[in-house]
């Protein structure tokens, strides 16, 4: 018995699957390959050591950071900042997008107004808020709601009218009442893409967040940077920005999890 | 015909269009389905046969004329008139056996009869094993199970169907037409159904209701009355019953006129 000629099978072949370990380690090796330019840069002399540390400085300056006690702090009043704000601004935006994805009349009266303060960039208000809630946790808690509550109507609002009318007439003609629609069909229908529309928001509150704390905050992962900045401390500068980077990863993830937890039975080779 | 169940009389439908002219999509449609009847809406595409279902349902208001379901005049969607569309509806986010539960919830009927209920009719549907798994690891036959066992749970005055197997393969199709004529008789459920297929129609009809398109008016009121009175439960013996090739072929004139009268 012979074997048939196998199909000659290129490096890059067109659309063809690859193997999940190989995916991985292509991910990596990225990375590696941007660190070893960085390295390499930095060691060749070609960038000055003060503007541009190495990202091996970058580490040990992380590792030397969170051993002391004030950048926990940062950190702490960062996340803290990020949770109440984006608790707030979920508390209002979910029920308040739903019901205008739901009644078109609450759509009629609140979209317009919605959608003027979406094209508002959210950092244009810093000088105002600043005047009115002083320098503490108010202003950077009302910058980081600001950002997220409008954009947040928007995507719950539009993914609860993408449930579908089949499902509601369904119910319908199974005696539901309105409130009973709203409550069996239109709310679990539309939560996991609330969770959704929660995650991608929640990245963008991390863009507030720095920018609340370096435009006026004594504490938090960007004033930190913005101390580190007056002394000239290049590496400290950029051990935040990888902890930031990090924390937005772990959130993101976070959100990953609990979608798959909370709602498994979506049919994901449906979408 | 028996007791008179489901009544139209005189049903006209007419739609704006986005240019402000009118359009006339049925008119003057009157027929009576009786107790215990399955009758079936047939015609070419367009004809407004799902627009008639969706009025009895009460998902859609008629602009002129009266629906009647045991005498009372039909003013919304209830749950004396339960439907299965032809897209799935299985709700993804609850099982089998929830989903079969759904209506008799919605009428807060205790647990342990709404499950006892639910039971009986996911045995009906052949679904018993799956009776504790979500839609999704569902065929598109068993989807429509569901749906049919989860409208039949809610103990409906009259069943309505709207192309019910029309997104399935041929060979589910004919398998769950057979299902649906043993369930009509074990039931005895009053049934109206909308299809475009001949071949169902004849097989699952006690009455066909054929309308001609543009506007939708009933064309012919056909009792098959090759079928002896009775239903079949087996395609095929009523493929070779007299009478079957004559119908057959009576009704695809009627929906090539129709047809020709589009082209002229």
């Amino acid at each position: 018995m012979t074997t048939p000629p196998s199909q000659r099978r290129y490096w890059l072949t067109l659309r063809a699957p690859i193997a999940r370990r190989r995916a991985i380690a292509l991910g990596i090796a990225c990375w590696i390959l941007f660190f070893l330019v960085w390295q390499a840069a930095v060691s060749a002399g070609l960038v000055t050591e003060l503007l541009m540390p190495s990202p091996v400085k970058v580490i040990a300056t992380l590792i030397n950071l969170l051993s002391t006690g004030d950048f926990w702090i940062d950190i702490g009043a960062s996340v803290l900042r990020i949770l109440v704000s984006f608790l707030m601004a979920s508390v209002i935006a979910v029920p308040l997008g739903i019901a205008m994805g739901s009644f078109r009349a609450l759509e009629a009266f609140f979209n317009p107004f919605m959608a003027a303060w979406r094209y508002l960039p959210a950092p244009s208000f810093i000088p105002v808020l600043l005047m009115w809630f002083g320098t503490g946790e108010g202003p950077k808690i009302a910058l980081l709601f600001i950002g997220v509550v409008f954009f947040l109507v928007a995507l719950v609002m539009d993914y609860t009218k993408q449930v579908r009318t089949e499902f509601v007439e369904t119910s319908m003609t199974l005696g539901g009442t309105r409130g009973q629609i709203l409550w069996t069909v239109i709310v679990p229908a539309v939560l996991p893409n609330v969770v959704v529309s929660m995650r991608q928001m929640l990245a963008v509150s991390w863009t507030y967040l720095v920018i609340a704390e370096i435009v006026a905050s004594t504490n938090g992962i960007g004033a930190m940077m913005m101390r580190a900045r007056r002394f000239l401390h290049t590496d400290e500068i950029m051990a935040g920005i990888v902890v930031i980077g990090v924390l937005g990863l772990i959130c993101d993830m976070l959100f990953r999890i609990a979608h798959r937890l909370l709602f498994p039975y979506i049919d994901e080779s449906a979408r | 015909m028996t007791e008179t169940r489901l009544s139209l009389q005189n049903i006209g439908k007419t739609f704006p269009l986005n240019d402000g002219s009118m359009v006339e999509a049925i008119r003057d449609v009157s027929f009576e389905v009786g107790a215990n009847e399955v009758c079936v809406l047939l015609g070419p595409s367009g004809c407004g046969k799902s627009t008639i279902l969706r009025m009895v349902a009460g998902l859609d208001q008629p602009t002129s004329g009266s629906i009647a379901l045991d005498g009372r005049a039909i003013t919304g969607p209830g749950r004396d008139r339960g439907m299965v569309f032809q897209a799935y509806t299985s709700f993804d986010w609850l099982t089998v056996r929830q989903n079969v539960e759904y209506g008799m919830r919605l009428r807060r009927i205790p647990a342990a009869e709404r499950r006892e209920r639910a039971a009986h009719f996911i045995e009906l549907v052949h679904l018993t094993k799956f009776a504790d798994v979500y839609p999704k690891m569902l065929s598109g036959g068993m989807k429509q199970r569901v749906a049919i066992a989860r409208t039949l749970a809610n103990d409906p005055e009259i069943l309505l169907m709207d192309e019910p197997f029309g997104a399935l393969d041929a060979e589910t199709r004919w398998h769950m037409q057979e299902l649906a004529i043993a369930i009509a008789e074990e039931t005895g459920k009053t049934i109206l159904m909308v299809t475009h297929d001949i071949e169902e129609s004849i097989f699952m009809a006690d009455r066909i209701i054929f309308l001609s398109r543009h506007p939708g008016t009933v064309a012919a009121n056909i009792v098959p009355a090759f079928k002896q009175g009775r239903r079949w439960g087996k395609k095929e013996d009523v493929l070779e019953l007299d009478g079957y090739a004559e119908l057959e072929r009576d009704i695809m004139r009627l929906m090539r006129q129709q047809a020709g009268a589009e082209a002229a």
